[in-house]
């Protein structure tokens, strides 16, 4: 079994009386395609923001390799290397492609507060390679307001990506794509988890994708981690289907 | 310093604060140097009256640019701006004043306040946001003002201070606007490579999606606080110039209706555009000297000046630049379409 990057235990977040994540529990092994599933409303996001540090969980804990991270402000968070690619696509409009990647990576080389060298010179290269492994290549000099929309997503995963996270959360990743896009996305993420041995966890509502990649499933309901296993283990789980029963695409999955 | 023909492709977009859409820096150079070699030839050959209102207009531009360090560059709405710019006069007829110090040790010394108190106040403002940040900013200026007005033995009241404080050659008005100019100059040079530097693009980041930047590991509140900083020096600066205009300090300088003139220049000419401010500082400054030998209304232009440009070009007279004709050209200059 390989080490565990990532350690939630009994994480718990409670807006007045409503128990958005309820004492939820797991790992993530480093180098895994980890994805969370479960139904609108079963806390996906709520968890995500409190991995992050959007949320201070109102109790538990999360280890980020060997150090505590719930409670942390979010740039702390991300500066140890677990960055979040948004659900809603989340860019800067009105910088370019390159422009928006470039402000990244001189963030992450601790070069932000450098007055007076020019920006492109600094770190231009990198900032193109990066573009060009997402397929973006061709709009480096593009206003990031008038890419596609599925550019735009792949703009908001590179966003994140030239952190050099070691753990990459994506939330919904595929949402609002179509079935073209969907597919170049999964397989970006498979290819740069093989890649780079980087470290993914997804929430998913496309059930086709989450059980082509994820090597670990784990179930949230209602806020409670209600199974967790391989994909195959999750699919046979009697209680898994009865909280799906009813949404097509899970049924016909598991009938697969 | 100025951009170069080596690299088009890398500089195409870093004109414009915005970026991408429009830029063509051979030509932004070029022009940029032709309007200084102007402003030479007018301070050398205009009549004196003429040239002192355009020497105004070049350290209204300074505190413009330095304004829409904030505005233009990092979303910031500051209606503070005139503490520093304010501050930076008085320094310098404090010093003078009480001291007898030197216009030198208090045009150096100026910045430095200007960035001092700027941290102070940033400290506190910039833990807010957007309408509390403006108002909060609002508050400290007239609280400068007030202190300014109400301490009659150390700031001369309502009245301020002047007098006699400039070195004999730089009280010649010629070379005074020379050396405004010059200052202008080096100001813009500065804040031209900080719009461009690294931390120039991660404030710009910040500016389009806070959150964001701070999910990728930025500190917004310490880069603002830096830009805040940097901001509050050069408008102290901008602040040190109108000493040299007009040899005094008043608190007026300090009122809060100051610190809307920059953020009107910026909206007029271009907030989005590095040299916008200027165009913007030099259409109102030289608009209202025009206007108001001949109506007493001028105010009146400058609101339906304001309408027009905010309803039909957003972009500010600079982003005139962004027409037709001149995105062909900005093309063949290795833009980036």
């Amino acid at each position: 079994m390989s080490a565990k990057l990532l350690r939630v235990t009994g994480l718990t977040k409670r807006f007045g009386t409503f128990h958005a994540v309820n004492d939820v529990s797991f790992e993530v092994a480093e180098g895994s395609i980890h994805s969370i599933i479960g139904p609108n409303g079963a806390g996906k996001t709520t968890l995500f923001r409190l991995l992050t540090g959007v949320h201070a969980p109102t109790s538990g804990s999360v280890v980020f390799e060997d150090g505590p991270i719930a409670g942390k402000r979010p740039y702390t968070i991300a500066r140890k290397g677990l960055v979040q690619s948004f659900q809603m696509t989340s860019i800067f409009p009105r910088l370019t492609a390159l422009e928006s990647i470039a402000a990244v990576i001189v963030t992450r080389s601790g070069r932000s507060a450098d007055l007076l060298t020019r920006f492109h010179r600094a770190v231009e290269s990198e900032a193109r390679e990066l573009l060009e492994s997402v397929g973006l290549g061709a709009e480096a000099e593009t206003e990031a307001r008038t890419l596609s929309h599925g550019d735009q997503r792949a703009l908001d995963i590179a966003l994140a990506l030239a952190t050099h996270p070691k753990l990459l959360l994506l939330d919904e990743p595929t949402s609002g794509m179509s079935p073209a896009e969907t597919r170049k996305t999964t397989q970006l993420v498979v290819e740069l988890a093989r890649s780079s041995g980087l470290t993914v966890l997804f929430s998913e509502h496309d059930m086709d994708v989450v059980f082509e990649i994820s090597e670990r499933v784990t179930v949230l309901h209602q806020g409670r981690v209600i199974a967790e296993g391989t994909v195959a283990e999750v699919q046979s789980n009697p209680e898994v289907m009865a909280v799906y029963l009813g949404e097509g695409p899970v049924l016909e999955a598991v009938a697969n | 310093m100025l951009p170069t023909t080596t690299e088009p492709a890398a500089t195409a977009g870093v004109v414009r604060a915005r970026g991408g859409s429009g830029s063509f820096p051979v030509l932004g150079a070029a022009l940029a140097a032709a309007a200084v070699g102007a402003l030479v030839l007018a301070g050398a050959l205009l009549p004196l009256d003429d040239a002192l209102v355009v020497e105004n207009a070049i350290g209204l531009a300074v505190f413009a640019l330095a304004t829409n360090l904030l505005l233009g560059f990092g979303g910031l709405v500051s209606f503070g701006q005139a503490a520093f710019y304010g501050s930076g006069a008085y320094v310098v007829m404090l010093v003078w004043e009480h001291w007898g110090w030197s216009f030198w040790l208090g045009f150096a010394l100026a910045p430095l306040v200007g960035a001092a108190l700027a941290f102070v106040i940033g400290v506190i403002a910039l833990r807010t946001r957007q309408l509390y940040f403006a108002l909060l900013t609002l508050a400290f200026t007239q609280l400068a003002y007030v202190l300014a007005q109400q301490q009659h033995e150390f700031t001369g009241g309502d009245n301020g201070l002047f007098g006699d404080v400039l070195p004999r050659w730089l009280a010649d008005a010629r070379q005074g606007y020379m050396f405004t100019l010059a200052v202008a100059v080096v100001c813009a040079l500065l804040l031209w490579r900080i719009v461009n530097s690294p931390f120039g693009l991660v404030l710009r980041a910040t500016r389009e999606n806070r959150d964001r930047m701070e999910a990728l590991g930025v500190n917004v509140f310490r880069h603002q606080l830096g830009a805040f900083v940097l901001s509050g020096a050069f408008c102290s600066v901008a602040g040190t110039l109108f000493v040299i205009h007009t040899q005094s300090a008043y608190p007026q300088l300090l009122e809060w209706t100051k610190s809307g003139e920059p953020i009107l220049m910026a909206v007029i000419g271009g907030m989005f555009a590095f040299l916008g401010p200027v165009v913007g500082a030099f259409v109102y400054t030289l608009g209202h000297q025009w206007l108001v030998q001949h109506t007493a209304h001028w105010q009146l232009v400058l609101g339906a000046v304001l309408l027009g440009v905010v309803l039909l070009r957003p972009d500010g007279l600079a982003g005139l630049a962004s027409s037709r004709p001149w995105r062909r050209l900005r093309t063949r200059n290795g833009g980036d379409e």
